[in-house]
């Protein structure tokens, strides 16, 4: 207790500055503090209201695409609620960020998740600095650079939820994976890069490598699990080229991953399944950015994926192969308009559905969309209230109806601590 | 056909002679051009119209990043929202900080204004001091030498280039900094506002004294409130004009001279800011004639 009221009263003595004096840096030994890397935290926080109780929307889904998006689910030990989950209230996360240089040779980055369920390690990697000819090199567990908004970290979209096409395929998180990745930027005069990944494979919505353990009553299979493949098992390749015209910037990318896909459904309350198979996942981005002076500017983003998966699916009592080819897009347009105002709206859709199960065709429902808009206030670069609504006419109930969606979203994202700049 | 592969050998050499150096913006470019003179090949990242604070990442910018063989900043932070992950993509270890091949300005000039706290309730402010400091004759003189330094130690055998082309400069310059001295004499002493303090190395300079600034404090966009407080202080204070840059909107300066009858003056921070502005020496012969 003593010590508690003496660094008390010598706290207080620093805050008055002349009671207590702190020996000059340079005479102290051995202080590293010099050393502290870069930090920042921002925090995430939402305000949502939605045409549906919380209750009713973890039982909706795309049917034969996605499905509990919006449940708190416990897969292989993570806990992932998607952002904003919960009607009211949410504290989506508070994110630190920590980077520094290592040596001469290297720097290294780690991005924290905290929130009320506990901590993820969003990103965590080491990246080459001094290779040279172009080339990059990054190890750890990372944000794949396929398409564009995939490396972008949640408090750099635009919008307060990830594109419908990119939760659907991918979940919130994206292509968010242990692994290495390599890019070589060409001598070209105009921006060209090419870069290739390997990553572990475990996203739970497409890819896949682990064992899955089934109960008794799993007759179809014959065994007590479905084997798992050999990590890594996702593997992922991209070219971006971007030239400008005067004060337009011009940004295109073609991306293509691939790998195998193990996604175990069968702990599902209504029909249980699990997959075994081999995902692909096509991509194609452009974003066009027009700056009309140092604050404003118009910018134009379309994101398109397509994704075959093929292999067997299996139900407690029956398996079938089962073929899918699913296609969607996402278009926005932002305009900011000085420091304080920026707005935007944006159209996702997912239209082609098609699957086929031995052979024969589903005449699945391929007709999802959905239409946001938003509008944001910045206090100054570190303080950002966003209000966003979302029309979602994409989500269907269990028994096959489709359940339209009116979400109002009051978001505020705070930042303090070192200077953040966002690559474009 | 021996001449012939001679000059093919010797033609990539002549090529390759150039080094590439990447700067941030106009001015920085203006000088390693006049240091540099045929040895060097500038690469200009901003463009000088833009605010310096702001400047949009494009992947192109990456790309002259990757191909350049030094790289020179203004640094104080003015860089610190948009060069980073332009360095961190590009990948080229010669133009990362803290190498030999990487200069720091800001490092080789003592700033001003240097803020007692460190504390974003006072604005985004620079915790180094005021980075504007190429807005000084007097300061370009010593970047100049700055310049010279960093060529001749990276490029040891033109060093007698580098410093006959910085004596060169160093002697016109001077002369035109007694001419640009006789034309603000009587300006000693005079009151202005500014949106930003863009110009407090120029004020210094000059004896000119900033009583105010439109943004309430740096990078915060204007409030009526402040404004309100803007225009009393200009009743009271009587200050002879709004020096204002050309970034930011005069929709806050043209409603306060609205109210007060002062004038608003608009001075450029960088070559290209103004279109007819393209060198140096025109931005100080257009900035000590703006106030009349």
């Amino acid at each position: 207790m003593k010590k508690i009221v003496l660094t008390s009263m010598l706290c207080a003595g620093f805050a008055y500055g002349d009671i207590a004096q702190l020996l000059d840096e340079d005479k102290r030994t051995f202080d590293s503090s010099k050393y502290i890397p870069d930090i920042s935290l921002i925090g995430d926080f939402s305000y949502v209201n939605r045409s549906i109780n919380d209750d009713e929307l973890s039982h909706l889904g795309l049917p034969g695409i996605a499905h509990g998006l919006y449940a708190e689910h416990a897969h292989g030990g993570s806990n992932e609620a998607t952002y904003n989950a919960n009607q009211g209230f949410n504290f989506n996360y508070a994110e630190l960020i920590l980077s520094s240089s290592v040596d001469p040779f290297f720097s290294m980055d780690a991005t924290f998740h905290f929130s009320e369920s506990g901590v993820e390690v969003e990103e965590a990697y080491f990246t080459s600095t001094a290779l040279g000819n172009g080339l990059r090199l990054r190890g750890g567990k990372l944000l794949s650079n396929f398409g564009y908004i995939n490396a972008q970290h949640h408090h750099y979209w635009d919008f307060g939820d990830m594109p419908l096409v990119y939760e659907s395929f991918l979940g919130t998180h994206g292509i968010n994976e242990l692994g290495a990745q390599i890019q070589w930027t060409a001598p070209t005069p105009f921006y060209l890069m090419a870069g290739v990944e390997v990553l572990q494979g475990e996203n739970e919505q497409m890819f896949g490598n682990g064992s899955i353990e089934l109960e008794d009553t799993w007759t179809s299979v014959g065994e007590e699990h479905i084997e798992g493949t050999d990590a890594p098992s996702l593997y992922v390749g991209y070219v971006k080229s971007s030239f400008d015209v005067g004060d337009t910037t011009i940004f295109g990318g073609l991306s293509y991953a691939q790998g195998d896909s193990l996604i175990d459904h069968s702990e599902d309350e209504d029909e249980p399944h699990v997959f075994k198979g081999d995902g692909k996942l096509y991509g194609a981005d452009l974003v066009v950015l027009h700056a009309f002076d140092s604050y404003r500017s118009l910018k134009w983003q379309t994101e398109w994926l397509s994704r075959e998966l093929d292999g067997v699916q299996y139900t407690p009592t029956a398996s079938a192969d089962i073929n899918k080819e699913q296609s969607g897009l996402y278009s926005q347009l932002i305009y900011t308009h000085d420091k304080n105002w920026r707005m935007g709206v944006r159209y996702d859709t997912i239209y082609q559905n098609d699957i086929t199960k031995d052979g024969v065709d589903m005449n699945e429902v391929d007709d999802f969309n959905k239409y946001s808009a938003m509008v944001e206030y910045h206090t100054s670069e570190f303080a950002r209230f966003r209000l966003q609504y979302n029309r979602n006419e994409a989500m269907y109930d269990e028994a096959g109806l489709r359940q339209n969606i009116d979400t109002i979203m009051l978001q505020a994202n705070i930042a303090i601590g070192a200077h953040a700049a966002h690559a474009f | 056909m021996k001449k012939l592969l001679a000059l093919l050998t010797l033609l990539p050499l002549t090529l390759f002679a150039q080094l590439n150096i990447a700067v941030s913006y106009p001015y920085i470019g203006a000088l390693t051009k006049t240091i540099g003179g045929e040895n060097v090949k500038v690469t200009v990242l901003a463009k000088g119209k833009w605010d310096p604070h702001f400047i949009i990442p494009r992947p192109s910018l990456i790309s002259k990043m990757r191909n350049a063989d030094a790289m020179i900043m203004n640094g104080g932070q003015l860089e610190i929202g948009w060069l980073p992950p332009i360095i961190n993509r590009a990948g080229n270890p010669k133009t990362m900080p803290n190498t030999k091949t990487f200069l720091n300005l800001s490092h080789h000039i003592k700033l001003i204004n240097k803020p007692k706290s460190v504390d974003r309730k006072h604005g985004d402010i620079h915790p180094d001091g005021n980075p504007h400091f190429h807005i000084s004759p007097k300061n370009i003189l010593s970047l100049a030498k700055v310049i010279e330094e960093f060529l001749s130690s990276i490029d040891t055998s033109n060093r007698d280039t580098y410093q006959k082309n910085y004596h060169d400069f160093s002697k016109v310059w001077q002369q035109k900094m007694v001419v640009w001295q006789k034309k603000m004499k009587d300006k000693k002493g005079l009151k202005v506002i500014q949106f930003h303090d863009n110009l407090a190395y120029f004020n210094k300079e000059y004896g000119l004294v900033n009583i105010g600034t439109i943004e309430p404090l740096p990078g915060i966009p204007p409030s009526s409130k402040h404004t309100i407080e803007i225009i009393e202080l200009i009743k009271k204070e009587q200050p002879c004009c709004i020096l204002h840059d050309v970034y930011h909107s005069t929709k806050t300066a043209d409603f306060i001279s609205q109210k007060t009858g002062i004038k608003i003056i608009l001075m450029p921070h960088d070559i290209e800011a103004l279109e007819d502005i393209d060198n140096l020496s025109a931005l100080f012969d257009y900035l000590t004639s703006a106030i009349k």
